[in-house]
């Protein structure tokens, strides 16, 4: 799960990191009391759970009471990259001497955190990564012999940075590494951590990803992990348990995991499109197979739903089941293909075909996938 | 011939009077599986499918003489039971389930390797050797016996692969299943140099996906030391990307990631690269695989 960055800067402002004054803002008058406490100018950030937000226009600052309305009225009825601004982080205006780098994540390959720093922080970190690798430093941290100071001190020498600021980086890197370790966070990363013209710290900028395989036993308080989800029907795959990912085609898609659900969107891609991406993972049964039809069915305009599912783990003659009440009672008109092989497949192709749809007994998706464009046709 | 399973091996199921661990204990017998018996805390002394179920898999290996484990454990018992089965001196570990806690999952890694165990997962369907026994959740209809090995991070793309070749006359040696999270107990070059030192087989198809870095890494051993023909599918060219925002991880891996650089990556090396799935049966006619 993110957090807005809000969220974020309170909980780094909680853990010692310096922070700059803020409050969040869902209206222009809330804005408007706001800055006049911390004093104009100020800086307004569009709060949307996307990367990139400062070049696509998310953050404006406003001087003057009068410019903070014209920036409210464009920044509050905009877009960032598809989504809709509805909250806004009005924030103070901090003197900039120099922008530093710090992130925290998980190497997947290595199986271990990592901490990366680097003397050019903003909004460009990636181009620096790929230009003037020498300007970024990482270290990854052997999980079982944890984190010390020292080795942030090691990896600011690597980046030749002045002693005086050693001290002060390490710090935060040590409790930005704690909040690491206690939100069990994907990612956790300040950009850009600004250097003050009297050569304090402070962190303009938060993100925070937490492991929502770990969030039933974090014991801080968080947000609903459901409620941020702004797409209404990939929300609905969030509340019965599947990953759904809308999509702007029109062909519905139901898979039983996520690398088939990929190699089943690939293949849909090269002559139709798919509506969605959805993978069930291996909690079918009746019920769910019902309420995924159901929630597949929402999107407009669908010309074909294809299913495509692995009885491995999953009782796909359960799924079966509830993918054929569900035709039935909705008296389903557009047409369904399905591909269901493994245990008790036999029992499965019963129950579709009697329900309507079109059973693919091959083993290849594209044999399917073929079958489903033979009849939608091109369209 | 095969890896990580063979005569020797006997298996035991954790977690396995729960309705999981039950029917795919089911499924193993039936496949032929030497499967010896199960472990879950509070229940020893049943019986699931004919099988003893102890208390703890110390004595489960006491008197089974079970060499490996599969796990059906609830996720946030995982970490638990892992390190129990390490402690009991099991050398080969399957753990199926999904959702555990990355932070987890680096511990598990760190201990299965410092400690010379060979662990898969999570979230993997496990391993199958053809006609012969499988640990995990692969569907039995979907393979025959043969001399291509297949390693997957994803669970259903294994089975489509394999099901494709079957379908073919084309069978297998094994199949393993990764493990489909970002973190795994065992890197895809582990598997990998596996399949290359085995007798049992003349192949390797790599099933990938898009993100991370393992089929890159991979390349590197297929151009130094691999000698079979290796062929690779990446999922994912269409499919939407996580809406990942931070730079921590982009960083770190440069280009990664993205389903051209893995291409690129394994083609360089002189693997095969199949567009989509189906491909697979031609690249086997070519290399004579039947």
């Amino acid at each position: 799960m993110r957090l807005h960055e809000y969220e974020a800067l309170d909980i780094f402002g909680q853990n010692g990191i310096p922070v700059p004054r803020r409050s969040i803002a869902e209206s222009v008058e809330d804005a408007q009391n706001i800055a006049d406490g911390i004093g104009y100018p100020v800086i307004l950030k569009a709060q949307v759970l996307v990367g990139g937000r400062g070049l696509a226009g998310g953050i404006k600052e406003a001087a003057s009471p009068e410019e903070l309305d014209r920036v409210w009225e464009e920044l509050f009825s905009s877009e960032i990259k598809g989504y809709p601004v509805q909250k806004i982080l009005v924030c103070e205006k901090v003197e900039i001497a120099n922008e530093l780098y710090l992130g925290i994540t998980v190497d997947g390959y290595s199986g271990t955190p990592v901490i990366v720093v680097s003397t050019q922080g903003g909004m460009l970190i990636e181009e620096v990564a790929r230009t003037s690798p020498e300007n970024i430093a990482s270290i990854h941290i052997d999980p079982s012999f944890g984190f010390y100071p020292y080795q942030a001190r090691a990896l600011l020498r690597m980046l030749d940075t002045k002693p005086q600021l050693v001290t002060s980086w390490t710090g935060v890197i040590t409790r930005l590494y704690n909040i690491a370790m206690s939100y069990e966070a994907l990612i956790c990363e300040i950009n850009p951590l600004v250097v003050l013209p009297n050569g304090g710290l402070i962190a303009v900028d938060a993100v925070l990803e937490i492991d929502d395989s770990a969030i039933s036993r974090i014991s801080f308080p968080l947000p609903d992990r459901i409620d941020r989800i702004e797409n209404p029907l990939e929300r609905r795959g969030r509340e019965i348990g599947v990953t759904y990912v809308d999509l702007e085609g029109d062909i519905g898609l139901i898979a039983s995991g996520a690398g088939l659900g990929m190699a089943s969107t690939d293949i849909i891609g090269q002559n139709m499109k798919p509506a969605n991406f959805m993978e069930t993972g291996g909690g079918i049964t009746a019920d769910l197979l019902y309420k995924c039809m159901e929630l597949v069915m929402m999107k407009p305009d669908l010309r074909a739903v294809f299913i495509n599912v692995y009885g491995g783990i999953n009782p796909i003659h359960e799924g079966a089941k509830g993918v054929a009440r569900y035709i039935k009672e909705h008296n389903v008109k557009i047409p369904v293909v399905a591909k269901a092989l493994g245990n008790r497949q036999e029992e499965t192709w019963e129950i579709l075909r009697s329900a309507g749809i079109h059973v693919v007994t091959e083993a290849a998706t594209e044999k399917a996938i073929e079958r489903l464009y033979k009849i939608v046709g091109r369209g | 011939m095969s890896i990580l399973i063979n005569d020797s091996t006997r298996v035991l199921v954790q977690g396995i009077t729960g309705r999981q661990g039950s029917t795919q204990t089911h499924w193993m017998l039936e496949y032929g599986t030497k499967t010896v018996g199960g472990v879950t805390p509070g229940k020893g002394g049943a019986t699931v499918e004919g099988l003893p179920v102890f208390n703890n898999v110390h004595e489960a290996v006491k008197e089974t003489g079970a060499n490996a484990s599969v796990f059906f454990v609830p996720a946030a018992f995982v970490l638990d039971a892992f390190m129990e089965t390490i402690e009991a001196g099991i050398k080969l570990i399957v753990v199926v389930p999904e959702n555990i806690p990355v932070r987890d999952v680096m511990k598990m890694r760190g201990y299965a390797i410092d400690l010379g165990v060979f662990a898969l997962g999570p979230n993997t369907p496990g391993i199958l050797v053809p006609g012969k026994g499988k640990m995990g959740i692969m569907p039995a209809s979907m393979f025959a016996p043969g001399r291509v090995g297949i390693i997957s991070r994803s669970g259903t793309l294994s089975y489509e692969f394999a099901g494709i070749l079957s379908e073919k006359k084309v069978g297998q040696s094994t199949v393993v299943g990764m493990g489909a999270d970002p973190v795994v107990l065992r890197n895809l070059v582990d598997i990998l140099e596996l399949f290359e030192e085995d007798e049992g087989t003349d192949a390797v198809i790599i099933v990938g996906e898009v993100g991370g870095e393992q089929e890159e890494k991979a390349a590197g051993f297929i151009a130094r030391r691999m000698t079979k023909p290796v062929a690779v599918y990446i999922a994912g060219r269409y499919s939407p990307q996580g809406k990942r925002m931070g730079h921590a991880g982009a960083i770190v891996r440069g280009a990664s990631g993205t389903v051209p650089s893995k291409q690129e990556a394994l083609r360089a090396a002189g693997a095969t690269v199949l567009e989509t799935p189906i491909h697979v049966a031609e690249w086997a006619a070519e290399h004579n695989l039947s």
